[in-house]
């Protein structure tokens, strides 16, 4: 029998055995309901325009009314008009914060509860605007199309060099939950894999399994087999996405959002495969599941040290840090799917961290294989990791 | 022919193997006995790569023992070892696949296996379910199913009650007859006084005593008598003569070939009416004890 055919057998096992448990179930329907919520209810909550309320004093005229809305309407915001009969009232209202703002029509004077906000300020002033011209056109006598012209908005479009407000923004929320999502899928199975490991010295099914098949076909297919179950989890909430971006559009989300779904899958492969290795061995140190966590604190330290280095480059992309961390192998997983997500990375530099991630992936294995060989038929206290490289030396 | 020659292996300052040699031919059934911490563990585990042996050989049918010969072998070490959420059936055919069944061949053995260990109704409970000595049934199913040339087992009897040891020794003996080789390990000698035809008997690491039991026997020159006078055991208190203790408490002689048995008799005779006069076979305890101590022991 091959070592593959070997290595098939473990880590099929290995699937079926986890994506029948009730863990594994359950924490694939959270994270798929956490997913899907985080697209779906921002475009129920707001529908994605701000909104403003103007409180007028001695009640609105429907024209004034009608006016704020288009206004409003043309600068992307919901405006609502509340009438008060007088400006005590009006106050209560402002200060109570059921209004933005106060028109006080009669002074000609808007009334805020501290400060200014310019920019409804200025629609506001635009609203009163379009009625004064309105009635200025009719004193002078103008037809309809000469008013039209005279209106008409130049038309001006516009484009910009850098994302900017929303759609930057957005962005960074992306960056933000792409990263969460691949540090806590990979932190979750490399937790599959220490107490799976630890399970088969504890019960001594070791012994059976080696002398049968050798330490490195074990450990790659225990691997293999929590990669599988894990790149299937995240396949099934990518599914589940995609689903939900085309149910309720893309048009509020950040343009770089369908696209992240398959990079979350690529960086879930290499980053796990990077930090499964470590994951396994570190339980192959342990026999009981006591023990678990203390043998995984340098490797959880590791991947919570990348983490919080990519969550810091969310907000500077192309700063030196982001660069540089983008392609050295603990970081590189988490910086650069943020990177992604903030858009502007090219093919090259994806394909370069790669490699680098795959390259010292490989040499993990070979060092990390062997402190498994030495240590995971050493059953008993913690296994120190010079007497597991020592004892696999043949 | 499992052929272990020579083996040597030292745990920093304890010598557990020191110079290990015997052979366990196809068809046979050899017991490889000696007390706790003789280095019948650490023998078993070197034959499966388990640990590495300082010094010595290894053989299956003359080959150096390699991964490919491992996979011809089964073994059921002495801390069980099984998946305790797995399903039995699934983890009998999981270990038979392992050895390089195909899945159809490893369903089938597991059935036949399940069938014949009295398992069959258990066969989707998971082994946790299971009772201690349904557990250890499945453990030696996983040992076997493959269908394996060379069968090891690490002290497979320890715990079992007497009908159990019955019930292992026939499934032995059928293994045997179908031409498996079949070591087992146990440190209570009385317990498998009946089961094994070849004996392999290690103190220390080292073999001292190893052959066909019956031959074992009567090559011993320990004489054992069990005499009874008026229905109670009787030892005298003369030069040459001393008490075996052991076997449900009742007290047999050891005589040395110096002491003439006539005259023995007549002793007896002398002190009252005897009811019990007859030979006994050593037990293996006996040529255990014979072989550790030199056969001076008096």
């Amino acid at each position: 029998m091959t070592s593959l055919a070997t290595i098939r057998l473990v880590a099929r096992r290995e699937v079926v055995q986890r994506a029948r448990s009730r863990a594994f179930k359950i924490s694939t329907a959270i994270v798929v309901l956490v997913a899907v919520a985080l697209i779906v209810v921002p475009s129920f909550v707001s529908g994605g325009r701000p909104t403003s309320t103007v409180g007028v004093v001695g009640g609105a005229s429907s024209e004034l009314a009608s006016s704020l809305v288009a206004v409003g309407k043309a600068q992307d915001r919901t405006v609502e008009v509340s009438a008060y009969p007088d400006e005590a009232a009006a106050e209560r209202a402002l200060r109570a914060g059921a209004v933005d703002v106060v028109l006080v029509p009669d002074r000609a004077q808007l009334v805020w509860k501290a400060e200014r906000d310019p920019v409804v300020a200025a629609l506001v002033t635009e609203a009163v605007q379009a009625i004064e011209r309105g009635r200025t056109i009719a004193e002078i006598g103008l037809t309809p199309e000469q008013a039209a012209a005279l209106l008409r908005p130049p038309g001006l479009s516009s484009r910009s060099l850098e994302p900017v407000g929303k759609e930057e923004e957005g962005r960074i929320a992306l960056a933000t939950i792409v990263v969460i999502l691949l540090f806590a899928s990979i932190s979750v199975f490399g937790g599959f894999l220490v107490s799976g490991v630890i399970e088969e010295k504890a019960n001594r099914v070791v012994e059976v399994l080696l002398s049968r098949v050798r330490p490195d076909e074990l450990l790659a297919g225990k691997v293999l087999g929590m990669g599988v179950v894990g790149l299937a989890q995240i396949l099934v909430v990518a599914v589940a996405v995609l689903g939900a971006l085309v149910a309720v559009g893309t048009a509020d989300l950040p343009q770089t959002t369908p696209g992240m779904v398959g990079w979350v899958l690529l960086w879930f492969v290499v980053g796990y495969g990077f930090y499964s290795v470590v994951f396994a061995t570190s339980g192959s140190l342990a026999s009981r599941q006591e023990d678990a966590q203390s043998v995984s604190v340098p490797v959880t330290m590791l991947s919570l040290v990348a983490y919080f280095v990519s969550l810091g480059t969310i907000s500077d992309p192309s700063g030196t840090l982001a660069r540089v961390c983008s392609f050295l192998p603990p970081t590189a997983p988490f910086v650069m799917v943020a990177r992604q997500a903030r858009g502007g990375v090219s093919v090259w530099e994806v394909a370069v961290s790669v490699a680098v991630m795959a390259a010292s992936t490989y040499g993990l294995v070979k060092l990390a294989g062997r402190i498994y060989e030495g240590a995971i038929l050493r059953i008993g206290p913690r296994v120190r990791l010079r007497e597991a490289w020592r004892s696999a030396r043949r | 022919m499992l052929e272990v020659e020579g083996l040597t292996k030292r745990f920093g300052e304890v010598l557990a193997l020191d110079g290990c040699s015997f052979v366990v031919p196809e068809g046979r059934i050899v017991g490889f006995l000696g007390p706790n911490g003789a280095g019948k563990t650490t023998t078993m585990r070197c034959v499966f790569g388990l640990a590495r042996p300082d010094g010595g050989s290894l053989r299956w049918r003359g080959r150096e023992i390699g991964e490919a010969e491992r996979r011809r072998f089964g073994y059921m070490p002495e801390e069980r070892g099984l998946y305790p959420r797995m399903r039995v059936r699934e983890q009998i055919v999981y270990f038979a696949e392992l050895s390089g069944l195909s899945s159809s061949a490893a369903g089938a053995a597991a059935d036949r296996w399940l069938g014949r260990l009295g398992l069959a109704d258990r066969a989707s409970s998971r082994v946790e379910e299971l009772s201690h000595g349904n557990q250890q049934r499945v453990q030696l199913a996983a040992a076997i199913a493959h269908g394996p040339e060379l069968v090891v087992l690490d002290e497979p009897f320890s715990g079992l009650d007497p009908l159990g040891v019955e019930a292992l020794a026939g499934l032995l003996a059928e293994l045997a007859g179908d031409g498996v080789a079949v070591l087992f390990s146990s440190h209570q000698l009385d317990l498998v006084e009946d089961v094994c035809e070849d004996v392999v008997i290690v103190d220390h690491g080292r073999v001292v005593l190893s052959g066909e039991v019956e031959r074992l026997r009567s090559a011993s020159s320990r004489r054992i008598l069990r005499v009874t006078v008026d229905g109670t055991p009787w030892v005298p208190r003369i030069p040459g003569v001393t008490e075996v203790p052991r076997e449900e408490g009742r007290p047999r002689i050891l005589v040395d070939a110096s002491v003439d048995l006539g005259g023995l008799l007549a002793l007896a005779g002398e002190a009252g009416r005897v009811t019990q006069f007859s030979f006994e076979p050593p037990s293996l305890s006996d040529l255990f004890i014979e072989a550790v101590t030199g056969g001076d022991r008096g």
